[in-house]
């Protein structure tokens, strides 16, 4: 009881409120600028919360990194440019349904699934850290492998109807992924000896270029303008349409939860997971990247549900699985506290603090959300003419900013001229964007398995989890492949 | 016509004078506006933390704003090679330096700059060892033990990328004990560290701020630290050298942060950023930071600055040759 009220005194302070205020509205309108990073956000802000309380410090830094994870979306969905990583699958069909007229109910169902998803993983931290601090350690390179290869099934489910064209998008992505320093070896790989590409191909210039630039050309080329009709009105999320994507929240969520317990996986891959899983039990399949409310919903319970349980390997084990959280510990570290078990045995009441915060920083994101959605949307309204200069102008700052690198804009330019003969000819952009995500941690986590088991194979074959994954992906296939058979019958 | 000559001559020579005068009179008073201090690497990082904590204290003792700037890329060398360029604003640039400098160096010789003569090495800041560190349930308790070992079976050690000092520490220890361990890359220690703590790789040599949590948590065990002497925070763990059996005296690496400057960066500024950072050294607020990250104060400047930079690329040339990671 003593140590209740201390949680309670330790918590109950404005601090922490103004604190968790600024973090989300930082958060969130950081995220929806193409180019600024949630990480860059959090970056920036550890060295102010030196002189803070560690509740209120932490508290500050959840939620910008919260608040940035839904920020995203905003832009993905009315500008077509992913504000981070993480919500180019909110884009797929959150950008048509705002062409549709339905700007606002994508916006608002995207707001409703993060919270959701942000609350479902807060729960997840608060009850099940210690069980899923164990499935993370036991988590290895062989099991990542296996849930990769299950990932990588879900082209087949992303290509539209057009199977082949999605591998080419996919090989294709994959193939760019392959730019930079091998893993292993630390040799150049088609970097052409250009110092530019030795870290690869930037993310955040591919995104905006594949997604944004082919609007903007395609605009130019029509100059319809008036034909276009974005508009931020038009009607609320119903009741029967929420309804129908609970249950996809819900498994959303999870997938966050489980994917964001695992270090060193990451928003992004959950996003698509969670997609393409609500893609193969959706009755309104083929609508899915027409605009299809779900798909939002899907994409973003998937990303918003692995910012709470990132913090679980933090917390339970100290181990940071992004660099968001490794800046985080940072900030722990800075006020004289280790995460990690002894945390739990030391400074108990303080985490019973943040995790009343965190709880609270959900009910925040709600209410700032539909503050920006109403703020935000007016961008809808500016006539195109006018608007789509600026974001051009948003692409190359963008693309510029995140590394400081004017090579990035022409990177940027190159791969807006690639999405729009992706468009031109019918093929999808997501398989590519899959294949440059998981293309990587495919590679990784196979070498990495055969270095580890000294190249033998029965390492991935090794425990419960390989095969779970294995019967997964195995499964997977044969479905898609059924349903390629009837396909084609019909 | 001479007298005409005469005169364009001498004014020419005045003129340069005074111009010289003013070149190097404009210094006199550096900083004369904000300086940008350079960080190598994407933000979040120990070394994108600690430049911002030092730019903090350096504002107050210099009283110009400092300006943090991320330039990640290709290690640390995109950044390191625009510094040495030159460019806009030159004589007002900083960049925070790390191991990366001289790794960089001795990776790739192909770099557009010399990782030695192309800079000005103002002030050393800091020094921390690397850990050698096993899976609490892994049978060796003494380095010799593990060297027994791993001379008679393969096995691994965890690192956070090629070419980071951790890699290189592990590849050194190989080189010097004539062992059968094989470098395994995870990209950064937080996805490392469950391959460690769960056994998946057999050791690993992880920077003491990483581990430290861990090991006092009963995660993992330290065999030993990597540097010269005993290292203050785990005062019964040996140092590797202290090894008996083995002459492993060569094995001394330290994770470092120093302050350095292109040359075209003027001495003035090089003198008044010395005194400067040396102040900041002092700050009870700079010692209580570096003590939380597990290092300890450096009081390496200037000259010696440069000759240890020196050697430690030569030193580790020899290791990426013998560890195969040298490219060609």
């Amino acid at each position: 009881m003593e140590n209740f009220s201390e949680v309670l005194s330790l918590f109950f302070v404005w601090d922490n409120f103004i604190a968790i205020a600024i973090g989300v509205f930082l958060g969130v309108v950081i995220g929806a600028i193409p180019g600024l990073t949630t990480t860059m956000a959090v970056a920036l802000a550890l060295p102010f919360t030196f002189s803070m309380e560690p509740v209120s410090a932490i508290l500050l830094l959840v939620g910008i990194y919260k608040g940035g994870m839904y920020g995203g979306s905003i832009t993905a969905i009315l500008i077509r440019t992913p504000g981070t990583p993480a919500s180019a699958c909110t884009l797929l069909d959150g950008y048509p349904m705002a062409k549709n007229g339905e700007a606002k109910k994508a916006l608002k169902m995207s707001l409703y699934s993060s919270v959701i998803a942000d609350i479902i993983s807060n729960i997840s931290l608060i009850f099940f850290a210690a069980y899923l601090a164990k499935i993370a350690l036991n988590f290895g390179a062989p099991e990542f492998f296996w849930l990769i290869c299950f990932s990588l099934t879900i082209i087949v489910s992303l290509s539209g109807g057009a199977v082949l064209k999605g591998f080419l998008a996919a090989a294709l992505g994959l193939m760019i992924s392959l730019v930079g320093l091998d893993p292993v070896y630390g040799s150049q790989r088609l970097t052409f000896d250009d110092y530019n590409l030795m870290d690869g191909i930037s993310f955040i210039p591919l995104l905006i270029g594949l997604f944004a630039i082919p609007e903007v050309i395609d605009f130019y080329q029509r100059k319809v303008a008036s034909k276009i009709v974005i508009s931020a009105n038009g009607t609320e999320v119903s009741w029967s349409e929420f309804k129908k994507c609970f249950k996809t929240i819900v498994r959303g969520s999870f997938i966050g939860v489980i994917i964001g317990a695992i270090p060193g996986s990451g928003a992004t891959a959950a996003a698509f997971i969670s997609y393409s899983e609500a893609r193969r039990k959706s009755p309104n399949r083929e609508n899915f990247g027409k605009g299809e409310i779900e798909g939002v919903a899907a994409a973003e319970a998937g990303n918003n549900g692995v910012a709470g349980a990132t913090m679980i390997p933090l917390l339970s084990l100290g181990i940071p699985g992004d660099v968001v959280t490794a800046i985080i510990l940072g900030a722990f570290m800075i006020h004289g506290l280790t995460p990690g078990p002894l945390m739990f045995q030391d400074n108990l009441s303080l985490i019973y603090a943040l995790f009343i915060g965190i709880m609270v920083s959900s009910l925040f994101l709600l209410v700032v959300g539909l503050g920006a959605i109403k703020y935000f949307s007016k961008i809808a309204d500016v006539p195109k003419e006018i608007l789509f200069p600026i974001i051009v102008m948003f692409c190359v700052y963008g693309a510029y900013a995140v590394n400081n690198n004017t090579f990035d804009i022409w990177l940027m330019m190159g791969f807006g001229v690639l999405g729009y003969i992706f468009n031109k000819t019918g093929i999808a952009s997501a398989p590519f964007l899959i294949g440059f995500i998981l293309g990587p941690m495919f590679e990784d986590n196979l070498r990495r398995s055969l270095l580890i088991g000294n190249y033998d194979m029965s390492i991935f074959f090794r425990g419960p989890i390989t095969w779970f994954f294995i019967v997964l992906t195995l499964g997977s296939i044969f479905f898609s492949f059924k349903r390629w058979l009837a396909y084609r019958n019909k | 016509m001479k007298i005409k000559n005469a005169v364009i001559a001498i004014s020419l020579v005045t003129s340069s004078v005074v111009m010289g005068l003013g070149a190097s009179s404009a210094y006199a008073d550096w900083p004369t506006k904000d300086i940008h201090l350079v960080v190598p690497y994407s933000a979040g990082g120990n070394t994108d933390v600690l430049s911002r904590q030092v730019a903090d204290l350096l504002q107050k003792e210099l009283d110009v704003n400092i300006i943090v700037e991320n330039r990640p890329g290709a290690g640390s060398t995109v950044a390191t090679g625009r510094l040495a360029r030159g460019g806009r604003d030159a004589d007002h640039t900083i960049l925070m330096a790390s191991p990366g400098h001289v790794i960089g160096a001795s990776i790739y010789p192909n770099l557009p700059y010399d990782a030695v003569n192309d800079f000005k090495f103002i002030e050393k800041l800091l020094d921390a060892p690397n850990i050698m560190v096993v899976p609490s349930s892994s049978p060796y308790n003494t380095v010799a033990e593990f060297i027994t070992a791993a001379k008679s079976k393969p096995m691994t050690f965890s690192h956070p990328g090629v070419g980071s000092s951790i890699h290189m520490s592990g590849e050194l220890f190989k080189t010097l004990t004539k062992t059968k361990l094989t470098a395994v890359p995870f990209p950064g220690s937080g996805a490392a560290l469950p391959a460690l703590l769960s056994g998946d790789v057999d050791v690993s040599f992880e920077n003491a701020s990483t581990v430290l949590p861990h090991i006092q948590s009963g995660g993992l065990k330290a065999l030993a630290v990597t540097s010269k002497t005993r290292f203050k925070a785990l005062p019964d763990v040996p140092t590797v050298i202290e090894t008996e059996g083995y002459d492993l005296g060569g094995f001394v690496t330290t994770v470092w942060n120093g302050v350095i400057a292109g040359n075209g960066f003027p001495d003035e500024g090089v003198e008044v950023l010395q005194a400067a950072l040396q102040r900041v050294k002092e700050r009870k607020e700079f010692t209580e930071f570096i003590d939380k990250m597990g290092a300890e104060k450096s009081s390496v400047s200037g000259e010696d600055f440069k000759s240890f930079i020196a050697s430690e690329v030569e030193r580790w040339k020899m290791v990426a040759e013998e560890a195969g990671v040298r490219q060609n």
